[in-house]
């Protein structure tokens, strides 16, 4: 896996570690991703426990991961937050920002409540180093509990499973290069994971009103520039929750 | 051996333990049915011989003894489930804390390759120093659950002893009960079959806790040893 550094300014920072090429055939590609702000740090989704060895490692050779101040799950998938007890293992006072839905859920993989911090359904602010960070709701896409992730200063917002693709596994780009080509590995995925239309235009409103030059996905490549606009675009158009069609 | 496939080896060895319980209870279980069918025998033995009268008077005492047995035996098979509940829990959760172990390893064999790193590497020994010290603890609460166990099972040993002896004399005064000797000679060969199939059905637990108590005996040799090395 590679890490990348997608935004940085003074203290403030982006990186991304994923599109990788050895993963095994039966585990779905993952981006996982470190925001630091004043020297402190936090994950976004950082992923299951297959891949705990390789995140934990990269990233430590970036950020001292003694100061990893939080996590936050965008939603409750075994492939977002599964990894979360061994994350606590070495960090037993970290902050676990999740859906306030899953909460019950999230603790049997054996965290302790006094790690959960419970994200309303409105959504929140989260405060990294000092950093205002906007959490806007993105429920129903796909998970009835969700969550997006927007960085006013970097201008970044981390969509989750909004944005993911499935790629070939030879297609390691970073970022959509052909935007065109790249819709047919995510026309599947969101008709099928995203139940519904409504759920779809309330979060394209809300990211509309946002200045986002990078959307960043859980899986696959990330959209920058007027990629953003023409995924969003493209989104409204789509008629989620109809990906099972074909077996009728 | 190496340090990485002997933890993984351990990971195994619990995730057996936690098979040989279930495994246990599942057996548990199968001597239920026999007490309550010994129990129910035993209650229509002692209602003939009561209405046998004078004749029936000594097979009714041994019938009840046997009746009380069966009731016996379903309360000691009760006791233990809040045991192998306990067990069980105690051992999928060491085989989860010896994975996470390992994958703490996994996690410190990639971070060694990079010189320079931001975090240093005491960061990811004292997660593992702390898994470590839960398997202990767990390791402790297992050892003293199985002993529980055993101590709640070994009086069914001496039941099933008690029942054999009931049965061979409800036969001897069945010879001596006159007309009535078929009909309980009938009902004590069945209560003997019943305390003889209970008695086999016993020792298969009985073996099954002892290949328990060795693994777990082994595990816990292994599990000193593995954190004392370090």
């Amino acid at each position: 896996m590679r890490v990348e550094t997608l935004y940085k300014k003074n203290s403030h920072n982006w990186m991304v570690m994923g599109r990788d090429p050895e993963r095994r055939d039966e585990v779905i590609d993952t981006n996982h991703y470190l925001v630091q702000h004043n020297g402190r740090g936090m994950l976004l989704d950082p992923g299951g426990i297959e891949n705990f060895p390789i995140v934990a490692a990269e990233f430590s050779r970036y950020f001292d991961l003694s100061n990893l101040e939080a996590i936050f799950a965008s939603h409750q998938d075994p492939d977002v937050i599964s990894s979360l007890t061994l994350w606590i293992q070495a960090n037993p006072n970290l902050m676990v920002y999740v859906p306030k839905i899953w909460v019950s859920f999230i603790t049997h993989f054996g965290v302790s409540i006094d790690n959960i911090r419970p994200i309303p359904d409105e959504g929140a602010t989260i405060t990294l180093g000092g950093h205002d960070l906007d959490v806007i709701p993105a429920h129903y896409l796909h998970s009835s509990g969700n969550f997006s992730l927007y960085d006013p200063d970097a201008k970044i917002l981390f969509s989750g499973d909004l944005g993911a693709a499935f790629m070939p596994k030879d297609d390691t780009d970073l970022f959509v290069t052909d935007f065109v080509a790249h819709t047919a590995y995510m026309d599947y995925f969101h008709r099928r994971w995203m139940p519904s239309n409504e759920a779809k235009s309330r979060w394209i409103t809300e990211v509309r009103k946002r200045d986002v030059e990078m959307l960043c996905p859980q899986h696959g490549a990330i959209f920058k520039g007027d990629d953003v606009l023409r995924f969003l675009d493209w989104l409204e158009n789509l008629d989620v929750g109809s990906g099972w069609s074909n077996i009728r | 051996m190496s340090d990485d496939l002997y933890i993984r080896k351990m990971y195994e060895e619990y995730d057996s333990i936690f098979q040989q319980c279930m495994s246990l209870n599942t057996e548990l279980h199968k001597l239920v049915p026999l007490a309550k069918q010994m129990h129910l025998l035993s209650s229509n033995a002692v209602s003939s011989a009561a209405r046998a009268g004078s004749k029936g008077n000594a097979f009714r005492v041994l019938t009840h003894d046997i009746q009380l047995l069966g009731v016996d035996v379903s309360n000691c098979i009760e006791d233990t489930q809040k045991s192998i509940v306990e067990i069980v829990v105690l051992a999928s959760t060491l085989a989860r804390l010896f994975s996470s172990y390992a994958t703490y390893g996994d996690v410190l064999r990639h971070a060694e390759q990079f010189k320079d790193s931001a975090t240093s590497n005491d960061f990811f020994y004292q997660g593992q120093q702390k898994i470590a010290q839960e398997i202990g603890d767990n390791n402790i609460k297992l050892g003293r659950s199985l002993n529980v166990l055993s101590n709640i099972l070994s009086p069914i040993s001496m039941l099933t002893k008690k029942g054999e002896y009931l049965a061979v004399f409800s036969a001897v005064e069945a010879a001596s009960a006159g007309e009535y000797e078929a009909s309980f000679d009938a009902v004590s060969s069945m209560l003997r079959d019943l305390v003889s199939q209970l008695g086999q059905q016993y020792q298969r637990q009985y073996f099954l806790l002892r290949d328990l108590s060795e693994a777990m005996e082994l595990q816990q040799t292994n599990m000193r040893n593995l954190l004392n090395a370090r």
